[in-house]
């Protein structure tokens, strides 16, 4: 089943990179494991209404990106966490991303120690949520 | 090899000295979805029509699968489902009565089955006349009417026109389901971006006869962008800036609408007129389409802060 996913046409997100966003959130959360298998992409779409294509485009991101892998005949698995590509680009996006966070932060007057002590924090409520998943 | 399905050439047509469509130039590959939209009264059902051979062109040429629009033969109209605006049915008719006129023109490919398991999928009765059903109830006799033969190429005007929210996602869904099947093509027009968003893979944009943007959905949702700069005091005056469709004028704040600019150039512009900072604001497809198609020095109505006041 895929009733995680929640699309909304009139987004401001284009809809395949809502998909991409919440099939990444999932992993990260870990209520998709290694190895967990992705819907078919046309019982995602008919699922969701909305065009295959828009899935299939999602999943190729997904791929792309190393969070999943495609074997031709089986399906879209997400993939071991030991393979995925750590490209110097998504990390510099995620450095530079970063940045506002740490200007909006300091223009509410904050200052860096406190920034550092809520990131902990939460990391912290994150993995208590991915941890809280896994026992049901 | 891709088959083309639908195409057309200069495709004009004038209503006496009224410009309806001006040289529209289009091709649609076999498995297409296509999203037609634009504001009421810019040429969409004039285009159907013309590309159904329902009217005739003043200028240029159309083909449907093929073979000229205006000569289309039997045996090419056997493999186009059209689906009308406002779902025009003979209302003394009943749906079975309706299914029996229908069926004659099809009267090898008709699939019974498929009918009546529409009918049933949506709660109808063979025997209701069609004047007692409501506008949704009428649309989904008349998807059943354009579906049953499982035609190649579907044509629908509008087809969500009134519907309420649950029964144009059941229509929806009905599309989706279509269009999993291998190689059908679909050409609707729509005013609801959202739709079109969802289910169409291909979007046409026509404003005031001409068509403006034809590209993958994706494509235009990337492409338009709306732009907000902050300035320390006054706003320049002069926005030189490519692929600019309008600007709003705040106190200290520009809002651009940009087309086809990456958003490194923005940045780069945004440095080079001393903005103080700036934003890439995301829209969603409605939101695209109305700037999109919005005339140059367009005006609101009321600026908020007349209203406010």
């Amino acid at each position: 089943m895929a009733l995680w996913v929640q699309i909304s046409a009139g987004s401001g997100e284009p809809i395949y990179i809502q998909i991409v966003e919440q099939v990444g959130e999932a992993i990260a959360k870990g209520e998709l494991a290694a190895g967990d298998r992705l819907p078919a992409v046309r019982k995602l779409a008919a699922e969701l209404v909305v065009n295959p294509n828009t899935v299939a485009r999602a999943y190729g991101v997904l791929e792309q990106t190393g969070l999943v892998t495609t074997k031709t005949g089986s399906g879209t698995f997400v993939a071991d966490p030991k393979l995925r590509s750590r490209d110097a680009t998504d990390i510099n996006i995620l450095a530079e991303r970063m940045d506002t966070l740490i200007t909006r932060g300091l223009n509410l007057g904050l200052d860096k120690g406190d920034l550092v002590n809520m990131f902990k924090e939460r990391i912290k409520k994150f993995a208590r949520k991915q941890r809280g998943e896994k026992k049901k | 090899m891709t088959e083309t399905v639908l195409e057309t050439e200069g495709l004009t047509k004038y209503y006496g000295r009224k410009l309806a469509l001006d040289h529209m130039d289009l091709k649609i590959p076999r498995g297409c979805i296509c999203g037609f939209v634009g504001r009421n009264g810019s040429g969409k059902t004039t285009a159907i029509k013309l590309m159904l051979g329902l009217l005739r062109p003043t200028a240029g040429a159309s083909k449907l699968l093929g073979c000229d629009s205006q000569q289309l033969k039997p045996a090419i109209r056997q493999r186009v489902g059209y689906v009308t605006e406002g779902h025009r049915l003979f209302r003394w008719m009943s749906i079975g009565r309706l299914e029996r006129f229908q069926r004659a023109f099809f009267p090898k490919q008709w699939d019974n089955k498929f009918f009546a398991d529409m009918l049933e999928y949506f709660g109808l009765s063979k025997k209701q006349k069609i004047k007692n059903l409501s506008i949704g109830e009428r649309a989904q006799v008349s998807l059943g009417l354009a579906l049953a033969p499982h035609p190649d190429v579907l044509i629908m005007d509008d087809p969500t026109l009134g519907l309420d929210a649950a029964i144009r996602r059941q229509f929806l869904e009905g599309m989706i389901e279509l269009i999993m099947r291998e190689g059908r093509t679909v050409f609707f027009s729509s005013h609801i971006l959202g739709d079109v968003e969802r289910v169409a893979d291909r979007i046409l944009v026509i404003d005031k006869g001409v068509i403006r943007a034809d590209c993958s959905v994706e494509q235009f949702r990337g492409v338009v962008k709306k732009v907000r700069t902050a300035f320390e005091d006054s706003v320049p005056t002069q926005v030189d800036i490519e692929g600019l469709l309008h600007v709003r004028r705040g106190e200290r704040e520009l809002q651009l609408i940009l087309v086809g600019v990456d958003d490194e150039k923005i940045a780069e512009w945004s440095a080079s007129v001393g903005a103080k900072s700036h934003e890439i604001v995301k829209m969603n497809m409605e939101d695209q389409f109305i700037e999109y198609t919005a005339p140059p020095g367009h005006q609101r109505l009321f600026e908020w802060e007349e209203i406010i006041r």
